[in-house]
C-alpha cells in the first residue's frame, strides 16, 4: 500500500500514530524508570501513578488555598487583563510609530532606554510600588506584553509595500480610513507575530511573579509545592501552565485565521 | 501622509532630543510633585548614584561587579549548553526525519511550559548554586536554538545536497560542511532570539532560586525596600542584555559578511 | 489646453554625498485625451517623470502640471497603474476598485454602477469577490486599470503597467488597452522600455536620453496610424507586421542604441 516508510508518515494517519507512539513510549520509560527499576528516586522525579493522585487531589479536595480550576481561571484572568491592556496600548503606539517618523523619533528614546529590561527584572519594582497583589502581576504582565506588541506592530507598518501605500494616497485615502483599511490590515501578519510573542512573554511572567509571592494561580503551586517537597504536585502545575499556553495560542491562532481570510490559500486559479 | 513626506535630520534630532527630555522629566516631575515618596520613587540622578555606589560598596553580600560575574557564570553555562544541544539536534533533526519525528512530538509538549516554571525541580535536581538557575537557563534559550536550526537545515537547498551526494560526500561531511554553512544565518538569528530569552529566564532564576547574582540582588532592594537598588540593579541587568546582544550582532556580521557581498 | 505640462523640470538625488543629475531640463506637454508613450534607457529618469506627475516625487527646478494647476500631493485627480500592481491584498476585486471611488464620496448607486461596468470591460465578471492573490498577473492588472479609470481622473499615468507580466499575457493586455483607449479617450502618460509596445499604444512616443535624462525626440504616431489605418487589424502581430509599423519601430531603436553607444557599459 505505502511504497516506503516516508508514503506511510505523509498521511494524518500515520503522523498522528507517529505521536502517539512517541509519546506512549515517553510515559513508559518513565513508568519503568521510576516504579518498576526504581532507577530514579521518586523524591526527584514523581512516578506516574503520583502525579495521576495529585491530579486528582487538587482537583477534588484543592490544593493550596484552592482547586485545581480556581487556580488555572486566576491565572488566565491575570493574564488576559495584562495582555489586553498591553495590546491595546502597544498596538496603536507600534502603529503610529511606524506610519509617523516624527512619533518614531518622539518616543524612541524611552522605548530604546526601556526595552532591555527583561520584563521579569520588573517583578520587584512592581512589589515595592503595588505589593503582591493582582495588581502588580497586571503591571509586569503588561510590561512583558508591551514590547513585543510595539515592535511588531511597528515593523508591520513599516514593511507594507510601499507601492501599497503609494496607491492608497493617489485614490485619496486619509485619516482614519487609512488606519483602518490600508495600514492595520497591512501590518496584521505582524501584529499577530507580535501578539504570539506577547502571550508567550505573559505565561513567562505571570509565572515567576507567581512564584515569587501569591495566594492563587498555577505559579503560587509550583511554589507551594516545592516548599512542601512535593513533586508530583510540581509536575502538575507544569502540566497545567504548558497547557494554558497552548490552549491560548491555539485560540489566538484562531482569530488570527478568521481575522485575516484573504490570508487563506485557494485553488480558484 | 507624513510617513511619506521627508523629515530633516534636524527635526529628527530635536524630536528625539524631547523625547528623551519628556522621559526623564516626567519621572523627576512623578518624583519632585512627591507623586510617590522617595522611598518608592526615586529621581534618575538619585538611581545613578546609586548605581555607582553598589560597584564599591556590597550590597546582599556582594558589590556589584560581583553580582554580574555571577550571573554572567550562570548565564554562559545554560546558554552555552542550550547553543551547545539545541544546534547539532536541529540540524540532524533537520537532515534525519526519523529522529524529527521522535523528537518533535515530545518537543511540542514541552514547548509551551514557560521556562521559570522548571525552577523548583531544577532547585530540587541541581541545587540553588550554578546548577539550578543553569536548567532555567537552558529551558528558555533552547527552544529557539533548536527550531532555527532545524529551520535552516530544512531550508537548505536541494540542489546543494544533490550536488554532495552526486560528489560522493559522506553523510556527517555533509551535515558539516553542507548542511551547517547554508543554516548559519538562521542559527545566528536563533541564537539571538536565545540569548534574549536565556537573559530573561537567568533573571527569573535569580529572583526565585539564587544566593548572588544581579537578579538575587534586586530581590533584596526588594524586601529592604530600596527602589533605588532595585532600580539600579535593572538598568544594569538591561545594560548587560544590550552588551551580549550587541556582540552576537557583531558575530553575525562577521560570519555573514562574504555571503552579502556576493 | 495640455492636459499634463512639464516646464524645464529638472531633478537631482543627493547620493553618497554627490548630487546626481537624473533629468535635464524637461518639457513636454501632453494634450487633453492624447496618449503619450516615453522611452529610453534604464535609469533615464522616465519613471521619475511619472512620478511627479503624480505628486510622488517632486521637481528640483521648474515645474509639472496637471489640468492648469501645479502638482503638489498624490490624488485622485492623476490615477496611476503601477507595474507592480499595488492592490490592496485584502480587498476583493470589488473593493479594490470601489476603495477610491469611496473616498471620493460617490453614492452607492454610483459605485455599483461604475464598477459593475468597468469589470465587464477588463473581463472581470466572476471575479467580483476573489482576493488579489487569486488571480493571475495580468487579471491583478486589469482590476489596477479598472480601479484607475473607474476614478475618471483628469490623467492616466502608467508606469512599465505590462513590465511584470509574461510575453503572452502582455501581448493580450496591449490589446485591451488598445480597445478601451480608443473606445474611451483619456490623458495617458505610458512609460516603457518596450519600443513597440509604445509604438502600438501611443498617440506620441517620446525617446529621451540615458542619464540625465533630456527629451532626444517625439515622433508623432497618431497621423501614421491613422493613414494606414492600423486600427483595422485587431491583432498586435498583424498591426506588427506593417511597414509603417516596422519603420517607426526601427527608427526609434536606431535612436536607443545610439544613447547605449554612449554608455561605457555596453
Amino acid at each position: 500500500m505505502f511504497r516506503s516508510t516516508d508514503d506511510f508518515f505523509a498521511t494524518g494517519i500515520g503522523r498522528f500514530a507517529t505521536v502517539l507512539g512517541v509519546l506512549l513510549v515517553t510515559v513508559l520509560l518513565w513508568y519503568v524508570a521510576t516504579t518498576v527499576t526504581g532507577f530514579i528516586d521518586a523524591n526527584r522525579l514523581p512516578r506516574p501513578v503520583e502525579v495521576w493522585q495529585s491530579l486528582q487531589a487538587i482537583a477534588t479536595d484543592g490544593y493550596g488555598n484552592g482547586r485545581l480550576h480556581q487556580h488555572v481561571l486566576h491565572s488566565l484572568k491575570l493574564v488576559a487583563m495584562g495582555f489586553a491592556a498591553a495590546v491595546s496600548v502597544g498596538v496603536p503606539l507600534g502603529l503610529a510609530m511606524g506610519h509617523s517618523k516624527r512619533i518614531e523619533a518622539l518616543i524612541n528614546p524611552a522605548f530604546l532606554l526601556l526595552r532591555p529590561i527583561p520584563p521579569l527584572a520588573w517583578i520587584p519594582l512592581a512589589i515595592v510600588w503595588l505589593g503582591l497583589e493582582d495588581a502588580s502581576k497586571i503591571l509586569v504582565i503588561f510590561v512583558a506584553a508591551f514590547v513585543p506588541s510595539v515592535i511588531n506592530s511597528y515593523t508591520g507598518v513599516r514593511n507594507i509595500d510601499k507601492p501599497v501605500l503609494e496607491a492608497a494616497q493617489m485614490l485619496g485615502i486619509r485619516g482614519f480610513s487609512l488606519v483602518r483599511e490600508v495600514l492595520v490590515p497591512g501590518a496584521l501578519p505582524m501584529i499577530f507575530t507580535g501578539l504570539r510573542l506577547s502571550l508567550q512573554a505573559s505565561w513567562t511572567t505571570l509565572v515567576a511573579a507567581e512564584l515569587i509571592g501569591a495566594l492563587y494561580g498555577l505559579g503560587s503551586i509550583l511554589n507551594q509545592a516545592a516548599q512542601d517537597i512535593y513533586p508530583a504536585m510540581i509536575m502538575v502545575a507544569m502540566i497545567f501552565v504548558g497547557i494554558c499556553g497552548a490552549a491560548t495560542t491555539w485560540l489566538l491562532g484562531q482569530f488570527e485565521r478568521r481575522a485575516m481570510p484573504w490570508q487563506q490559500k485557494s485553488v480558484l486559479q | 501622509m507624513s510617513a511619506l513626506k521627508v523629515m530633516t535630520d534636524r527635526e529628527r534630532f530635536t524630536l528625539t532630543c524631547v523625547g528623551t527630555a519628556g522621559f526623564f522629566g516626567l519621572w523627576y516631575l512623578a518624583a519632585l510633585l512627591q507623586f510617590a515618596p522617595t522611598k518608592f520613587l526615586p529621581m534618575p540622578h538619585q538611581v545613578l548614584m546609586k548605581l555607582v555606589q553598589l560597584c564599591s560598596e556590597p550590597f546582599a553580600g556582594a558589590v556589584l561587579p560581583e553580582h554580574m560575574w555571577a550571573s554572567l557564570k550562570r548565564y554562559a553555562m545554560g546558554f552555552g549548553l542550550a547553543a551547545s544541544v539545541g544546534v547539532p539536534l536541529g540540524l540532524l533533526m533537520g537532515r534525519f526525519r526519523w529522529l524529527d519525528r521522535v523528537v518533535t512530538p515530545i518537543f511540542d509538549s514541552l514547548r509551551f511550559i514557560a521556562p521559570v516554571a522548571w525552577v523548583p525541580f531544577a532547585a530540587l535536581w541541581f541545587g540553588t548554586g550554578i546548577g539550578g538557575p543553569t536548567l532555567i537557563i537552558f529551558a528558555g534559550a533552547f527552544p529557539p536554538c533548536l527550531i532555527n536550526s532545524y529551520r535552516g537545515a530544512k531550508g537548505v537547498e536541494v540542489r546543494y545536497l544533490e550536488a554532495a551526494s552526486m560528489l560522493g560526500i559522506g553523510s556527517f561531511r555533509t551535515i558539516t560542511d553542507v548542511l551547517f554553512p547554508a543554516a548559519v544565518p538562521s542559527i545566528i538569528a536563533g541564537l539571538r532570539i536565545g540569548a534574549g530569552l536565556g537573559w530573561m529566564s537567568l533573571v527569573g532564576a535569580e529572583l526565585i532560586v539564587a544566593n548572588s547574582g544581579m537578579g538575587y540582588m534586586i530581590v533584596k532592594g526588594q524586601s529592604a525596600i530600596a527602589t533605588d537598588i532595585v532600580m539600579a540593579g535593572m538598568i544594569a541587568i538591561g545594560a548587560v542584555g544590550v552588551v551580549i546582544d550587541v556582540a552576537l550582532r557583531k558575530l553575525e556580521k562577521r560570519l555573514l559578511r562574504h555571503r552579502q557581498q556576493s | 489646453m495640455s492636459a499634463i505640462e512639464f516646464k524645464n523640470v529638472s531633478r537631482s538625488f543627493g547620493r553618497d554625498g554627490k548630487d546626481v543629475l537624473v533629468l535635464d531640463n524637461v518639457s513636454l506637454t501632453v494634450a487633453s485625451n492624447e496618449f503619450v508613450a516615453i522611452v529610453g534607457p534604464s535609469g533615464c529618469g522616465k519613471t521619475t517623470c511619472m512620478r511627479m506627475a503624480a505628486g510622488l516625487e517632486f521637481p528640483s527646478q521648474g515645474t509639472v502640471s496637471v489640468a492648469g494647476k501645479p502638482v503638489i500631493e498624490p490624488g485622485p485627480d492623476r490615477a496611476v497603474v503601477f507595474q507592480q500592481f499595488a492592490l490592496f491584498p485584502w480587498k476583493s476585486v470589488y473593493e479594490n476598485i470601489d476603495f477610491g471611488l469611496r473616498a471620493k464620496g460617490l453614492d452607492e448607486a454610483e459605485r455599483k454602477r461604475l464598477i459593475a461596468h468597468y469589470i465587464g470591460l477588463m473581463n472581470l465578471s466572476g471575479f467580483e469577490s476573489a482576493f488579489p492573490h487569486q488571480l493571475s498577473g495580468g487579471m491583478q492588472q486589469r482590476v489596477a486599470i479598472a480601479r484607475a479609470y473607474a476614478l475618471d481622473p483628469q490623467a492616466l499615468l502608467m508606469d512599465e503597467p505590462f513590465g511584470a507580466l509574461d510575453a503572452q499575457t502582455r501581448v493580450v493586455m496591449q490589446e485591451e488597452l488598445v480597445k478601451l483607449a480608443r473606445k474611451n479617450p483619456r490623458t495617458v502618460l505610458f512609460i516603457t522600455h518596450a519600443v513597440e509596445e509604445a509604438v502600438y499604444l501611443a498617440d506620441r512616443v517620446v525617446i529621451m536620453t540615458s542619464r540625465p535624462g533630456r527629451v532626444k525626440e517625439i515622433l508623432d504616431i497618431k497621423s501614421i496610424r491613422e493613414q494606414e489605418q492600423w486600427d483595422q487589424h485587431a491583432r498586435v502581430e498583424d498591426v506588427m507586421d506593417l511597414a509603417s509599423f516596422v519603420h517607426l519601430r526601427t527608427r526609434i531603436w536606431k535612436s536607443l542604441r545610439e544613447e547605449h553607444a554612449g554608455d561605457p557599459e555596453h
